[in-house]
């Protein structure tokens, strides 16, 4: 009996102490990070250089020799090396910057090791690539439907004709049969019935695609341009929640959504010069995208080298010219203040689920008749005693009466002007 | 007969199938140009046929002028000897004349992003190091060196970017810069208020994020 616990005995504690080792190490690992993220991760990456030089190797360089002393000598005593040694020296003159020295109360020798280890566990996790998340949704269903039912209708439409020719040649065979005499039977072509019968679904075909062409006219829904850079909506405002005023900040206070210049991209793209961490981008013919690379034409633009990232001269940066997307003819006033602002309408409401699209396309039609239905339909937030309110409401009074009243319920666009000609066109 | 319906037929499925594949990349035609197309140069209007012709553009301000309701150009310079100076420099905006839901809205659109809605150094783009930005944001909170930082330093930094950081003066006026500078002050007062009223030991474990100093 004794003799069959025996092995179980020394699994256990196996188990055990491995389960400690492995707790031992994460927790270890947990506090490198932390403490890397608190105290040096403001300027140093483990990866590349940012406001100062990157972690990962430096330890392992020739300077330092693996000599982790050397490490806590300079994170001690970093402004009197920073005037005598040479290699600080050096390092100061490559990013303009000193570090700020610590003392053994903010940061223990423990704590430079831990941080170290996690520097190292980092580099490692970081050369093992990790497949990019697949995201790619199935919209091919709906075209297959379309196609299916259309070569159905079209073998419907064959048979038909089949059966009619048939039904005709045994008339004529009954007809022969019973000896009786008709006419030649008049070949389709001349058929006045026939013609009649094409010319009608001819005009009625060829009135609804002109009609259809004509109102089509200058209308852009879903255009989608080939732009400068393969910008993805759905990677910056879907998956990195960068709200949409941080680029298009003029539309809360501005007829125009304003384009964002260089300078917004490289607000991020000053540190961020590489795209790893997202889903897999591709293009229309469903050819993969390389985000790195699309980052790599900002820089051109912007004339920044990530090598160098402190001498970059923002006025040397060329604008990127995007390609226009929406756009009102000229005879129509649009403005997105008194939309956004003082209507309190979503972005998406008009450009649809930008969150979710890589390449942007025109989402609504812009037309006159899709204004004036939402003005005819959406309800104005008619309050104005509290502090959120718009006091500009206040002037309607007769509406505020008809309320109190309950002659009416809600007040929409159309109430106040909406429909009003001149409002849009001037 | 049959043959040519059968012909036809094919083709316009052929069609038809290719067409719904395309993306539409042209912006079609225009019934009227010229009520279309604005002859006037309107905003995104290239001005390069502007400059072709001598005009004098660049697209900027005329210099020395302010715009109206803002404040007088800001006159320190991007370089470290200012940044020294900045220390000294005052929000110009009195407490109660700032709108602080607009300036929480400014602060969340242009800084949480990074610098987190809490204001703790963890927005969407760091999330504790797995975002893309690969350097950690500040935390207002918690980080000595901006929780001590002299609102006129802040305001360089806003204004000219600093390490990481880039220049928000493309994307905030001088006004709104002071307003967020206003909020964020406002935030770090009320949390260090809340700090003194609990006892003098959890606060100091609050500021402490690691659980390192604790178990070593």
């Amino acid at each position: 009996m004794i003799s069959s616990c025996k092995p179980i005995i020394q699994k256990l504690t196996l188990t055990l102490f491995f389960v400690f080792c492995f707790y031992g190490i994460t927790v270890f690992a947990q506090d490198g990070k932390t403490l890397f993220n608190s105290k040096c991760a403001a300027c140093h990456n483990p990866l590349k250089d940012a406001t100062g030089p990157k972690l990962g190797g430096v330890l392992e360089s020739d300077f330092y020799g693996g000599d982790i002393k050397k490490v806590y000598n300079w994170v001690y005593n970093v402004n009197k090396l920073v005037a005598s040694d040479p290699h600080y020296m050096a390092l100061k003159g490559q990013f303009g910057s000193v570090m700020t020295q610590f003392d053994h109360n903010s940061i223990s020798e423990k704590d430079i090791d831990a941080i170290f280890g996690y520097i190292k566990q980092y580099v490692v996790d970081a050369s093992t690539p990790t497949p990019p998340v697949e995201g790619r949704g199935g919209e091919e269903t709906s075209n297959q439907n379309a196609v299916i039912f259309g070569i159905i209708s079209l073998i419907l439409a064959v048979i038909a004709l089949i059966l009619m020719q048939v039904n005709s040649n045994l008339k004529k065979m009954s007809d022969d049969a019973e000896g009786i005499q008709r006419p030649e039977p008049v070949p389709f072509y001349r058929n006045k019935v026939y013609i009649a019968l094409v010319s009608i679904v001819l005009f009625i075909v060829g009135g609804f695609y002109l009609t259809k062409g004509a109102i089509g006219l200058q209308r852009q829904k879903d255009y989608q341009p080939k732009q400068p850079i393969y910008y993805s909506h759905r990677v910056h405002a879907g998956i990195n929640q960068i709200n949409c005023l941080y680029c298009h900040g003029n539309a809360w206070d501005s007829k125009t959504a304003a384009i964002p210049s260089v300078n917004v991209c490289m607000n991020c793209h000053k540190n961020i010069s590489e795209y790893t961490k997202g889903p897999k981008l591709y293009d229309e013919n469903g050819d993969p995208i390389d985000g790195t690379a699309q980052i790599q034409k900002l820089y051109e633009y912007a004339s920044f080298d990530p090598k160098r990232p402190s001498s970059w001269d923002p006025s040397k940066a060329k604008p990127i010219e995007w390609e226009r997307i929406h756009s009102l003819p000229d005879h129509v006033y649009f403005n997105h203040s008194q939309h956004i602002r003082a209507g309190k309408v979503q972005c998406q409401t008009c450009h649809g689920e930008i969150t979710a699209m890589d390449e942007v396309k025109q989402f609504s039609e812009l037309s006159m008749g899709w204004c004036i239905n939402c003005h005819r339909q959406t309800k104005v937030d008619f309050n104005y005693d509290d502090k959120t309110g718009n006091k500009f409401y206040s002037i309607y009074e007769r509406f505020h009466n008809d309320f109190k009243a309950g002659k009416m319920d809600s007040v929409t666009v159309k109430d106040i002007g909406g429909l009003e000609c001149q409002k849009c066109h001037y | 007969m049959k043959n040519f319906l059968i012909i036809a037929g094919s083709i316009i499925a052929g069609i038809a199938i290719v067409s719904c594949n395309k993306v539409r990349r042209n912006t079609g035609r225009a019934y009227m140009p010229d009520m279309v197309y604005s002859v006037a140069y309107e905003t995104y209007a290239p001005t390069n046929r502007l400059e072709k012709s001598g005009a004098s553009y660049n697209g900027r301000p005329v210099e020395g002028t302010i715009a109206r309701g803002d404040f007088f150009p800001y006159t320190l310079k991007n370089d470290s000897t200012s940044y020294a100076q900045s220390a000294a420099t005052k929000n110009p905006l009195t407490p109660g004349s700032i709108d602080m839901k607009e300036a929480e809205r400014l602060y969340l659109v242009n800084c949480g992003i990074c610098h987190g809605s809490k204001l703790d150094g963890n927005g969407p783009l760091w999330k504790d190091g797995s975002g893309p930005f690969t350097s950690a944001p500040r935390n207002f909170m918690t980080d000595p060196v901006v929780v001590n930082m002299p609102e006129g330093t802040m305001f360089q930094s806003v204004t000219y970017g600093k390490n990481m950081m880039g220049s928000y003066a493309s994307q905030l006026s001088t006004r709104q810069r002071w307003m967020v500078i206003a909020y964020i002050k406002s935030k770090q007062a009320a949390s260090a208020a809340a700090k003194t009223t609990v006892a003098a030991a959890d606060s100091i474990k609050k500021a402490m994020p690691d659980s390192a100093m604790k178990k070593k």
